[in-house]
């Protein structure tokens, strides 16, 4: 596990920039867009339950939520997790869907009651499996399935919305540490050192977490361990993520990031020569070693970041909310 | 539950004892620095109570007076000193750890020897006084590569109960993540783990630790540590969100025809074997921090380094670990299993000392189980020095997490358990883990300016002595 590194040098911060850029130019107009994509897939949904219509709005509304997935910051320190709870390591979503199904539970005909469910049966990873897993896709117009898969598309745009909402009002705090009342962030610095941190640990929980799990060990890979194998979207969860990452990075630094950019790059390829997006075949050495790449490249990608932004601006960066296990 | 503790340094009686006022002038500097709220209860206070002499009291005397001028510090601390006393902590927390697991072993054995509601009923409460210091030494993990390797063995959850003994019907049986989440080991002498014939006929620790643990490489495979044995005592946890812990009967462990759900023997042989683990391995620790061991000799190689170890220590319990995905993510799931002692309920008190022994290494004082402290400079001592204000910060909050313990404790202790706050709709219960959970988060970004402050200092005192003047580190 890795841990904080601190043994860099802090040094005297120069006049803080970027992050105004990162909140105002990166995260709120993304926040935005990600909105706009959950109303077309709720749209679409309400207009016809069907698993077969759905999976182009709903990819498209899981690309918009990616650009800010990994933000774990503010009020989407906990609202992230109710969109999308992943890993599921001891099977909280399937349990908990087939449970509301079996007992019909009504609080699918209620927004309000429907956001106070276990967070297993909330988001995008619910909604995967309604509609790529044949335990539960077989539905039509009519039944309790459908049903919720319409408030499931509903609360996903109901916490789009909100979590809009509350970065307008978290955001000010961001923009403007050490004024009045302001106790969240200090200075410039600590404003500047909570974006950061944001950046590193969504390319450590991508090269960590979504390509390490399924990776396992050299012996025993665990394919169904890959995040949103069933949509077969694995591979673009790492590059979208990836992406993000260095999107937000270039936003806060104040310079070009041409290392970061040609780290980016090395992804992009490398993700090209993956012939299952779902990683289901990695048990397969040979292809299990496209993924170890993958992984080595966003690795480089980590290591630009500290080197262009980190160590040129002077910060390290903070604890992460999966420091933990 | 509450009486059967066996817990010397609950709040209860320093609240009281304190509340008497032994100290009035340390009491006035205390009022003077925090909030009324926060006195209730801090690891502070229990100083004052067991150390009666009179330069304790004048030690106590001038830390207020300090306070109260945000100037004075209470020590002038080396790093070198700040970290003896955490490996000190360190070892006497294992050290009692230890102790009250072999307290622990004596109440099984009297239970294997003559099963009964009260054998039984005091293995429990031996377990429950066993936790009260090893959740204290967590603040040791996240920080100690040596620690954290090692942690695993005996405090790893969650776990898939059906490994180990039968479970009731609503369990389920293989998950995705898991085909062996319902194998029964105790029922089954003869296994098939990952393509593998297990001979089970025997349940030796040997076959707990090498085999069954982590088998096939899944962590929800816990076969040994505190929670293997809490299943082993007080059975699942059926009454969901509802009030009510495990319920087994003494007869699981009984012998011949009042035996009850089967195999007592080798749920007997079990328990035995896996108690046996549980000693080793805190034997294991214990060493590591005493005079040479590998854990002091480790945080003590590079004092930066250390001091860099304690306070990732701190704030990676507080955040990640416990604020996020022990408390946040239990109370999102709305699941009385994603409770830390989820069989015994006893979730509260494993909250509370994490709590607590974030604040002890900060603060540099122990109580240990016998009610003596261990106590040194501290980084407390050394924040002060360099910034007064952010050490009553991290004081401040450090207490008003404590605060929040407490009350979650206390709820806990008057009939709410965690369980029962996880409940959807629960809204008290939702505030209740929602203060603790702020108070963690809110004490992480004071960790983390902490390591901003002492950076500065660090580096330059790390280039004049070993940079720039190689010599320097051999003088």
């Amino acid at each position: 596990m890795r841990h904080l590194i601190y043994a860099a040098a802090l040094i005297a911060t120069p006049a803080v920039a970027g992050v105004e850029e990162a909140v105002n130019d990166y995260i709120l107009p993304h926040l935005a867009a990600f909105t706009e994509a959950a109303e077309v897939l709720d749209d679409a949904a309400q207009e016809s339950c069907e698993a077969e219509g759905l999976v182009g709005p709903y990819n498209a509304a899981f690309d918009g939520w990616m650009a800010v997935a990994d933000v774990r910051l503010g009020p989407s320190e906990q609202g992230a997790l109710s969109l999308s709870f992943w890993p599921d390591k001891r099977g909280f979503t399937e349990r908990t869907l087939a449970d509301l199904i079996s007992n019909k539970d009504p609080v699918v005909e209620d927004q309000a009651a429907f956001e106070e469910i276990s967070i297993a049966a909330r988001g995008f990873f619910a909604l995967e499996r309604m509609l790529y897993d044949s335990q539960f896709n077989d539905y039509a117009e009519g039944d309790y399935a459908c049903t919720l898969v319409r408030a499931l598309t509903r609360d996903v745009v109901d916490q789009a919305t909100a979590l809009q909402a509350q970065w307008n009002d978290f955001a000010p705090l961001l923009l403007d540490p050490g004024s009045a009342g302001n106790t969240t962030y200090l200075d410039e610095a600590e404003a500047q050192r909570a974006i950061y941190t944001q950046i590193l640990s969504a390319l450590e929980f991508t090269k960590d977490t979504r390509l390490g799990r399924p990776l396992g060990e050299v012996a025993r890979a665990r394919p169904t361990r890959a995040e949103a194998w069933r949509s077969g979207r694995s591979l673009t969860q790492s590059v979208l993520a990836t992406e993000a990452a260095v999107g937000l990075a270039e936003a806060l630094a104040d310079w070009e990031l041409p290392e970061t950019r040609a780290a980016l790059d090395a992804v992009r390829e490398q993700a090209e020569t993956i012939t299952d997006p779902s990683f289901q075949n990695i048990g397969d050495l040979m292809k299990r070693l496209d993924v170890e790449i993958l992984q080595q490249k966003i690795d480089a990608v980590e290591n630009a970041v500290e080197v262009e932004v980190g160590t040129r601006y002077g910060i390290t960066p903070g604890f992460n909310s999966s420091d933990g296990d | 539950m509450k009486n059967a503790s066996g817990r010397s340094a609950g709040p209860p009686f320093f609240v009281s004892d304190w509340n008497h006022s032994k100290f009035p002038i340390t009491l006035l500097g205390h009022s003077l620095t925090y909030p009324t709220k926060s006195i209730s209860y801090s690891a502070k206070h229990q100083n004052y109570e067991v150390t009666k002499g009179t330069d304790m009291m004048k030690r106590a005397t001038l830390t207020a007076a300090g306070l109260i001028l945000g100037t004075v510090p209470a020590f002038a601390a080396t790093k070198g000193e700040v970290l003896t006393t955490y490996a000190d902590i360190a070892h006497a927390g294992y050290e009692d750890s230890l102790t009250t697991a072999q307290a622990l072993n004596d109440a099984v054995e009297a239970l294997i020897a003559s099963p009964s509601e009260d054998t039984l009923a005091a293995a429990r409460a031996a377990w429950v006084a066993a936790r009260e210091p090893y959740q204290q030494t967590e603040v040791y993990r996240f920080g100690n590569p040596i620690v954290d390797d090692w942690e695993g063995k005996v405090n790893a959850w969650p776990l898939d109960e059906g490994l180990i003994d039968y479970v009731d019907e609503s369990y389920g049986g293989a998950t995705d993540e898991n085909p062996f989440a319902a194998v029964n080991v105790i029922a089954n002498p003869q296994l098939t783990i990952a393509g593998q014939e297990v001979d089970a006929s025997s349940i030796t620790p040997e076959l707990i630790a090498d085999t069954l643990n982590e088998a096939d490489g899944i962590e929800s495979n816990v076969a040994r540590g505190y929670h293997a044995i809490e299943f082993l005592l007080w059975g699942q946890d059926l009454n969901g969100t509802d009030a009510g812990a495990g319920d087994r009967p003494y007869s699981d462990f009984a012998q011949g025809d009042d035996c009850t759900n089967g195999n007592c023997d080798r749920r007997v042989d079990y328990l035995e074997a896996s108690m046996d683990l549980l000693i080793s391995d805190l034997e294991e620790m214990v060493a590591a921090w005493g005079q040479g061991g590998e854990a002091r000799e480790a945080v003590m190689a590079n004092e930066d380094a250390g001091i860099i170890a304690i306070l990732t220590g701190m704030g990676s319990l507080s955040y990640g670990e416990q604020a996020g995905e022990r408390m946040r993510l239990g109370l999102m799931l709305n699941d009385p299993e994603e409770e830390h002692d989820c069989f015994s309920d006893n979730t509260h008190r494993s909250h509370y000392n994490d709590g607590l022994g974030v604040q002890n290494v900060y603060l540099g004082s122990y109580t240990r189980v016998d009610g003596t402290v261990v106590e040194g400079p501290s980084l407390s001592d050394l924040v002060a020095e360099a910034n007064a204000d952010l050490d009553a910060e991290m004081k401040e909050k450090l207490d008003t997490t404590m605060t929040a313990m407490t009350a979650i404790s206390d709820a806990a202790e008057n009939g709410m358990a965690v369980d029962q706050m996880l409940a959807p709709g629960n809204e008290e219960g939702e505030k209740l883990m929602m203060d603790a959970i702020d108070g963690l988060i809110d004490q992480t970004a004071t960790i983390e300016r902490i390591v901003a402050d002492l950076g500065l200092e660090a580096i330059e005192f790390e280039g004049s002595d070993s940079l720039d003047n190689p010599n320097a580190v051999f003088q």
